[in-house]
């Protein structure tokens, strides 16, 4: 290892390498096409060294994304010959198994070159809404799904494949999104690599290689000292998850081991890989085992391969958390969400105070919405959703939030403006966060009208939905209870959220967000704060009574303290 | 008295109120400084100019602008201090604001917490109508309806009312209805109207911004009337100003129909101030340092420029961290302001450490040295007992130190539980102070692709030039600029802030499809409708406009700015436009795409007056000139590199004069502020009076 940098330049330099993907993450807003990146903020930019290991991300980054990048960049760097890469060059793929688990996740990498020196690269990976392929959860296999693209240059020395970009826009409903939103990547990866070349330069480096042994060694010896703070020992925990109507639960065992300054993940003895898209690869398993181990010892931490030396995970080859090609793998957050909430679990009596109950943003929940206009226009419009969160020792479940992946909404206006859907509501859920000494956050509720008047589309309007918990709510934490279940209608009765729905004008969709797990036994929740809920709506005066034994008087809204004295004590002796 | 042209520059901070009296025609500048008086700032304001109409008698009635900034707004929000405030909405949407957009900033961290709104939902009503997103009406609004959902929120005691309507940007006739049912009703509730204040599409950015608006609506309408009537009492009868976030200057009128502008105004006139001091000596990279008594400000201004951004936070419940604060979408000058000045309290933290502000003990009581009741050590009170600042020189002396208190309540609230002696704690808290700040300063030059190695430091306020010594060597920062009257010298920014107009239309049309002829009438109408408010708020004479147009690829859903030549649009080739667009966006993303379509968004124009420069004046240079004289003494003060007090020599600012150069240890005093610098530095005067040391030492 070279010099090695002072305290305080090593501090700035990384926080401008952060700030570096930061800038080119943000360009995304101003360049993406599809309101699904440059509003919902589902992407991750991501800087690495030339060796592959991950230096920096974007601070709004999804951990799906971006635990699975770690592994995938570095893979596929490793398995080009030396030499491979030119100047100009730019890479795509969409491989599941190499990135991110599904092939709407699209890569594209591009080499930093600085002084004729290979120095670093530079990746961004985009959800994109359009992959082509049957949008449903229950295809049965990746064929089904889309465009496979390998990893091919897309462009070579500057030059663009055309033959690439043309198979792309043959194989998807809305061309001009998909390509504007690869544009929009390759853009992204030239602000990153011009603020690169631009740093090395001010600074006077010819290399960022001691940089990057530094900064991954710092945030190495941050995290294990952490790990090691925990007494060792082996803790199980098993997750039960709902399939499509007709078939099996699913069911992942973890074994995790703290071991000094190690910890080690054992999913065997999970399910069998499944025949429809809920199967996870092995690099997005590892994102959300990641994502707890991370959240739980080094929350602060900017995030980098030094984060991850911790951690080893072990997953059965052909199970549901390692699947094989070619299975179906669409809908892999239905299942890989949960991994996140798993280990929670099975750490939960040793770390009490840095777990939270279940979430309802666990899974995500995404709607790929796609018609023609009246006019015979195509349309076609991707949002994603989360839920309550789980509620923590201290704290209430924060809402409404996508967790443990992450993203953004897309606004009602945007919504609406990019597809002839009026959306009826947007609002919170009274009594869906899960009761308990604290309370999960609170889910939401959505409704979608197709018009049935002059603007009304083409009949019909698709709707493909990947989301979970329409039978098993998230579940709450040392007494807490359940939040509330999932729920999707169709004109008020239950639709099936596993296949492709398919609406008509004047159809109504209502699509509820389950609600966080609570925490700790409600009745022991502060009557002041029930109190607060129920006027701010949050809980209603019955859930007040039914659920945390608190008595309020309608006519007053004040709490009646003796009756809820007697409620709770007489509970107690029960 | 033709020849006396006085502008008055007046920042009221949360602990002292600055003034700075300019006489244009001459460039001479008097200063005051007193402090603030939170119940009624007015109060701050005539005290001010009580002290300068000593100085300069009947000024005030010779006064053209009253230009000002505070920290009033701001604060109100951080302290939740507002109108209790209530929003009328579209059905299915009262929970926009509190759901917000829903991102982690935070991803790995389970436990961020998020701000409350500043409307609880209780105060959230609908109303059941409905705009559709190409701006007709899908279902009428109901008056009625609006009336009882008026009286609710009455009833419930709301003082403003914010109204947010879905798709109002495209059609705000449902929005104007309610408005002029709520004057109806209850006209005395403030209102503030989306479509007013940001006529923009995303529904949680306009809710919140607008919600904000009212949030502060009342308060600043009332305290502007305050001042303003108080001025005219005091003899004032010219135009009234204040600074806007975004670093240029707006009218009484506009200010409090459009608070949410004002948010950040006081912390801005620094910035605008050093920004004009990098132009003027040239400086690519220069750090502003404002530390006052509550809060210290910071920017980073590259070749004289500080960035403005389109939107910003306020109340960030987790500091530093983006997307934990109330989002505002007005445009703002990029600077960071973080909770540490001279009234920062010290005290011991559950671990049992030292710990430093972010509270503030602020004008009332203050530091225990004010002598005005305050019991909690704060940096000022440590500040004295390091030797850096004269316990009878404070403010020039109008104000004297309590040492005594000041050693007693560090020896027993700091020294003793910590088990240090009292030196060690006084120089932990002046040292601990100067790293908080270093810290976020650096965070603040690293995201703005500085170094601070090479930054120059100009410092201001009154506890700046005392800590810039401090923050330059944990910075590694080799030079730091003192501009004369550096104490209340951020009010100089209220000067040379542009006075300008933007003016912006939408209309969206494609490249193919647009008519230039059409375009440059669009062009003409916005001049004149810049020109009329900048009469209104100025004058006349020499407006310069220019034009730009913001486009992007048909399909995209932001634009990029093109800047276009002042000439009439139909003498444009569509080629040429064309280019320029190719040309902007390959510069900011690499590669363009000619053979794809791009289209017009917004049609803008600014409309401005010639720069007003501020005339620097020369100090006299004289042959010969004993530094001597300026020599008030030795005093035994700090070294930060020996850890010990050592002899530093004393000057007195107002004597020293250009061409003089001197060395550390060395406390340069003027009124308002104190300079300090260690041993390893050199001082030298410059033509205009100020300071600049450069730090030899590593």
């Amino acid at each position: 290892m070279g010099s090695l940098f002072d305290p305080i330049t090593i501090e700035i330099l990384w926080r401008r390498l952060i700030s570096i993907v930061d800038e080119a993450d943000s360009s995304v807003a101003r360049t993406a096409f599809s309101s699904l990146l440059r509003d919902a903020h589902d992407y991750t930019c991501m800087f690495t060294d030339r060796f592959g290991r991950e230096l920096a991300q974007g601070t709004f980054a999804t951990p799906g994304q971006s635990g699975a990048m770690a592994l995938g960049i570095k893979k596929l760097i490793n398995s080009f010959p030396e030499g491979y890469f030119r100047p100009g060059d730019v890479l795509i793929t969409n491989d599941p198994w190499i990135l991110a688990g599904h092939l709407n996740d699209v890569c594209v990498l591009s080499p930093i070159f600085y002084k004729d020196k290979l120095v670093a690269y530079t990746a961004c990976v985009f959800h994109h809404s359009d992959i082509g392929g049957r949008v449903a959860s229950d295809n049965h296999d990746v064929f089904e799904e889309g465009l496979f693209i390998p990893p091919v240059k897309l462009f070579e020395k500057g030059v663009l494949n055309q033959a690439i970009m043309d198979i792309i826009r043959w194989n998807v409903r809305t061309p001009e999104q998909v390509i504007g939103d690869i544009r929009s990547q390759i853009a992204a990866n030239h602000v990153c690599s011009e603020k690169i070349k631009q740093m090395m330069e001010e600074t006077e480096l010819e290399t960022l290689d001691d940089l990057a042994e530094q900064i991954i060694m710092i945030t190495e010896k941050s995290i294990r000292e952490e790990i090691e703070k925990i007494p060792d020992g082996v803790y199980y925990a098993e997750g039960i998850i709902e399939q499509p109507k007709g078939k099996d639960d699913i069911v992942i065992k973890a074994k995790v081991e703290i071991r000094g300054k190690d910890v080690i993940v054992d999913l065997t003895g999970s399910s069998p890989q499944v025949d429809w898209g809920g199967n996870v690869v092995y690099n997005f398993t590892y994102a959300y085992v990641f994502m707890a181990i991370k959240s739980m010892f080094a929350p602060d931490i900017p995030n980098n391969e030094g984060c991850a030396r911790p951690i080893t995970l072990i997953a059965p080859y052909g199970s549901i958390v390692n699947c094989k090609f070619p299975a179906a793998c669409a809908a892999r957050m239905q299942i890989g969400h949960f991994l996140t909430e798993i280990i929670y679990k099975a750490l939960s009596t040793v770390l009490p105070d840095r777990v939270i109950a279940g979430s309802g943003g666990t899974p995500a929940a995404m709607n790929v919405f796609y018609g023609r206009r009246k006019d015979g226009s195509q349309w076609h419009s991707v949002i994603i959703r989360g839920g309550g969160m789980g509620a923590g020792l201290k704290n209430d479940g924060n809402y409404v939030f996508i967790f443990p992946a992450n993203g953004a909404n897309t606004p009602v206006e945007i919504f609406e403006n990019d597809t002839p859907l009026i959306v009826e509501k947007r609002e919170l859920i009274p009594d869906s966060g899960g009761p308990g000494r604290t309370r999960g956050g609170l889910g939401k509720r959505e409704v979608f009208r197709v018009p049935d008047d002059e603007y009304a589309p083409l009949p019909p309007v698709n709707l493909g939905i990947q989301a979970g918990r329409y039978v098993y709510p998230p579940e709450g934490l040392f007494g807490g209870k359940p939040g509330r279940r999932g729920v999707f209608l169709v004109n008020g009765k239950e639709g099936n959220p596993y296949g492709l729905t398919q609406l008509m004008p004047g159809d109504v969709v209502t699509i509820d967000a389950p609600g966080g797990g609570g925490y700790g036994d409600p009745y022991e929740r502060d009557p002041d704060l029930v109190l607060n809920d129920v006027i701010e709506g949050y809980v209603s005066i019955e859930g007040a009574l039914r659920d945390y034994g608190v008595y309020i008087n309608p006519d007053t809204m004040e709490i009646n303290f003796e009756k809820t004295r007697d409620l709770r004590e007489r509970k107690f002796k029960m | 008295m033709a020849d006396r042209n006085f502008r008055l520059g007046c920042d009221i901070g949360g602990t002292f109120t600055d003034f700075v009296l300019l006489n244009d025609d001459t460039g001479e500048i008097y200063t005051a400084k007193c402090l603030t008086t939170p119940k009624d700032p007015s109060d701050a304001v005539e005290e001010g100019i009580k002290i300068l109409s000593k100085k300069v008698p009947g000024f005030i009635s010779e006064l053209k602008e009253f230009i000002h900034g505070t920290t009033l707004v701001i604060n109100s929000i951080i302290e939740r201090k507002g109108a209790k405030t209530g929003l009328i909405t579209t059905k299915g949407f009262r929970d926009v604001l509190e759901i917000g957009r829903e991102i982690r900033y935070a991803p790995y961290d389970i436990f961020a917490e998020f701000p409350k709104p500043l409307v609880p939902r209780h105060l959230r009503m609908e109303v059941d109508e409905r705009i559709r997103s190409d701006g007709s009406v899908l279902r009428p609004l109901n008056p009625d309806e609006v009336r009882s959902v008026v009286k609710r929120l009455v009833s419930k005691g709301v003082e403003s009312i914010a109204v947010c309507l879905i798709n109002s940007f495209e059609n705000p006739s449902h929005e104007r209805m309610i408005e002029e049912i709520i004057n109806e009703e209850a006209p005395w509730i403030s209102t503030s109207i989306s479509y007013k204040v940001l006529p923009q599409i995303r529904e949680y950015e306009r809710t919140s911004t607008t919600v904000t608006n009212a949030y502060v609506k009342p308060l600043t309408e009332k305290y502007l009337s305050n001042l303003k009537e108080r001025l005219q009492r005091l003899g004032f009868r010219g135009k009234l100003f204040i600074m806007l976030s975004s670093g240029g200057i707006t009218s009484v009128e506009t200010a409090k129909e459009f608070p949410v502008r004002i948010i950040e105004s006081g912390p801005t006139a620094a910035v605008i101030a050093a920004q004009y001091y990098g132009k003027h000596f040239n400086i690519s990279e220069m750090f502003c340092f404002d530390m006052g008594g509550t809060t210290a400000k910071s920017c980073l201004i590259q070749k004289g420029e500080a960035g403005v951004v389109p939107t910003f936070e306020v109340g960030r419940v987790q500091r530093f961290m983006k997307g934990s604060g109330l989002t505002i979408q007005v445009p703002v000058v990029d600077l960071m302001e973080i909770g540490a000045g001279g009234g920062s309290i010290a005290k011991i933290s559950k671990m049992g450490t030292l710990k430093v502000g972010p509270e503030s003990a602020g004008a009332d009581p203050g530091p225990i040295c004010y002598d005005r009741g305050g019991e909690d050590p704060c940096v000022t009170d440590a500040d004295l007992l390091l030797g850096y600042l004269d316990e009878s020189y404070f403010l020039g002396g109008e104000m004297k130190l309590n040492k005594d208190k000041a050693r007693y309540g560090i020896e027993e609230k700091i020294a003793k539980p910590l088990k240090v002696t009292l030196t060690q704690a006084i120089w932990g808290i002046h040292d601990l102070i100067n790293e908080t700040m270093a810290a976020a300063a650096k965070t603040h030059i690293a995201e703005k692709g500085g170094n601070p190695k090479i930054v120059t430091i100009a410092a201001f306020g009154g506890a700046g030039p005392v800590h810039a010594y401090g923050l330059a060597k944990k910075l590694g920062a080799k030079k730091i600029m003192v501009p004369p009257n550096a104490g209340v010298g951020s009010a100089m920014g209220f000067f040379t802030a542009p006075r300008a107009f933007d003016a912006l239309v939408s209309h969206k049309v494609s490249l193919s499809k647009a008519d230039f002829s059409e375009i440059e009438d669009i062009f003409k109408k916005l001049e004149r409708e810049a020109a009329s408010t900048l009469f209104v708020e100025y004058s006349k004479e020499g407006i310069i406009f220019t034009r730009s147009v913001d486009m992007r690829f048909v399909g995209q859903g932001s634009e990029i700015s093109v800047p276009v030549s002042y000439k009439p649009f139909y003498e444009f080739k569509k080629e040429e436009i064309r280019r320029i667009f190719d040309e902007c966006y390959e510069k900011l993303y690499g590669r363009t795409y000619p053979e794809s379509e791009v289209e017009f968004i917004n049609f803008k124009v600014r409309a401005q007056l010639p720069e007003k420069l501020l005339k620097l004046s020369k100090i006299e240079k004289k042959a010969n000139k004993n530094l001597q004289e300026a020599v008030k003494g030795k005093r035994l003060a700090f070294s930060q590199l020996k850890k010990e007090f050592i002899p530093f020599t004393v000057y007195d600012r107002y004597k020293i004069f250009p061409g003089a150069k001197f060395y550390g240890p060395a406390i340069i005093e003027e009124r308002e502020s104190t300079v300090v610098a260690g041993e390893d530095t050199e001082i030298s005067v410059d033509d205009y009076g100020f300071l600049w040391i450069e730090i030899k030492g590593g």
